[in-house]
């Protein structure tokens, strides 16, 4: 049964990528506990709008679980309290009435701050554009049919492939890398045989780009894996070091 | 290769492949080491043994120097990028989640403190005159092993080495399973036994180590029970 709560947010609010940002505190009131954390932060903005104010700035898209827009650190955890959920699937449930929430944007030198609680996470896009790809032809539909994939490989490739790109990660990570959100690309490919071809040069220039963009280094300390929503195992980022051993410059 | 030895998968090899290296050449130290149980002659022989390997011995000893140097920079320069790689503004309120052990939170200091004990280490033993006035225990000279009898005489070198050794072994839990997944094995029922081996090995080494100064320091006071008659 839904029930209604009040709630102190403390949030980051900062005005542009140049500007210095600040926490500012507001009244959450009579909060569906059955909305949804982003519906929840509709509803301030909806107050904010109304008395004139400039509403919070936060990342969303599907708001389905499955597109990787959102994510805001929430009480010092990526995406909040509950584990393998995106911001937007965490209901207000999991908060009792008169908690005080701080919400924070992800901090990463890589992932700057474009307003508010909305980051700029286009180094995902050029780590993928520098190699996150099959570019061989690999035939139509009914081709991949000719190839078998034994299941091991083609449940691994799904668990990697399973990999929304919302940066949590990088956000949980304490040095800010970006090695579990490479790696499950790196691993989505190398584990099917369509991949093999340019598996190599493909962990060589992703892992290129990945330094290029300023994330931090896997000190094998396994917050990534604990704070993905999708659960993707630092398994992969085992198979991206062994695939990367032995690459030349 | 110049790519490699600069990017941040590479690197990360480097501190692991030399890391592992010293964990090696620790388990031959301690195993030295525990040579002082078995008496003066014992441990003095091996001392002996090892002062006449000649060429080998520098080579090693060359061999050591250049790990610790490769191990330490290149883990500096991972740790100045991750640094600089949370940005400007860190978290206000930062919770971790996983498993992120007390071991692997210590990596830093317990790699500071290993490096201020390993100083003071090498100027106690490894370069100081092992048959002085220092070794004498009782009016003879018994060589390196009264070096380090007479040495663990005082409580504070003590407690600073068993300190040091808690140093090693915090950093060698996190250490042995950081190792195999940096060189890429990871399995689900695997990985799980790594991790409690690396602290089983880690534990190990150091109670190892750390036994002995407690050894001669409380059974050094009374010669009676010296280590030699308990064998």
């Amino acid at each position: 049964m839904s029930k209604s709560i009040n709630l102190t947010l403390k949030v980051w609010r900062q005005k542009n990528a140049k500007s210095k940002g600040q926490f500012e505190t507001y009244l959450a009131e009579n909060v569906d506990s059955d909305c949804s954390f982003l519906e929840m932060l509709d509803v301030v903005n909806e107050d904010l709008n109304k008395a004139g104010k400039d509403p919070i700035a936060f990342d969303h898209d599907c708001r389905e679980g499955i597109c990787g827009a959102c994510g805001a650190v929430v009480n010092g955890q990526v995406h909040g309290p509950q584990r393998k959920t995106t911001l937007c699937q965490l209901h207000m449930r999991q908060f009792s009435d008169g908690d005080t929430i701080v919400i924070e944007p992800y901090r990463s030198r890589a992932f700057p701050v474009i307003k508010d609680l909305a980051v700029d996470r286009t180094a995902f896009d050029r780590i993928i554009q520098a190699g996150g790809y099959v570019s061989v032809k690999t035939g139509q539909a009914p081709d991949a049919h000719s190839i078998l994939v034994p299941k091991t490989n083609a449940d691994l490739a799904m668990d990697a492939a399973q990999c929304i790109g919302c940066g949590a990660c990088v956000a949980a990570c304490p040095n800010a890398s970006a090695m579990l959100f490479v790696s499950a690309k790196v691993s989505h490919f190398a584990l099917l045989p369509q991949g093999q071809l340019e598996r190599k040069e493909r962990v060589k220039r992703m892992v290129a780009q990945m330094d290029k963009e300023g994330f931090g280094n896997c000190s094998n300390e396994y917050e990534c894996e604990a704070a993905c929503p999708k659960g993707i195992s630092v398994s992969n980022i085992a198979r991206m070091n062994r695939d990367y051993m032995g690459v030349g410059s | 290769m110049a790519g490699y030895f600069s990017s941040s998968l590479g690197r990360k090899q480097v501190v692991a492949i030399t890391g592992l290296l010293l964990i090696l050449f620790l388990i031959m130290h301690l195993s030295g080491n525990l040579l002082l149980y078995k008496g003066p002659d014992a441990f003095n022989a091996y001392a002996e043994f090892l002062d006449h390997l000649g060429m080998i011995k520098l080579l090693a000893r060359v061999g050591l120097v250049l790990l610790f140097v490769t191990h330490i920079v290149f883990t500096a320069l991972l740790v100045i990028d991750n640094r600089k790689a949370r940005g400007q503004e860190g978290y206000a309120v930062n919770r971790a989640v996983g498993k992120r052990s007390f071991a692997t939170r210590l990596m830093p200091y317990t790699g500071t403190l290993v490096l201020v004990y390993l100083i003071f280490h090498l100027l106690d033993y490894t370069l100081a005159d092992h048959h002085s006035a220092k070794s004498i225990v009782d009016g003879v000279n018994l060589g390196l092993y009264g070096l380090v009898y007479n040495s663990f005489r005082s409580p504070v070198r003590v407690a600073f080495y068993v300190a040091g050794m808690f140093g090693i072994g915090f950093h060698l839990i996190h250490a042995v399973q950081s190792v195999v997944q940096t060189f890429g094995f990871n399995h689900p029922t695997a990985t799980p036994v790594i991790r409690r081996l690396s602290t089983l090995i880690g534990v190990a080494i150091a109670v190892g180590f750390a036994s002995i100064p407690f050894y001669l320091f409380l059974c050094g006071g009374a010669r009676a029970c010296s280590v030699s008659c308990l064998f």
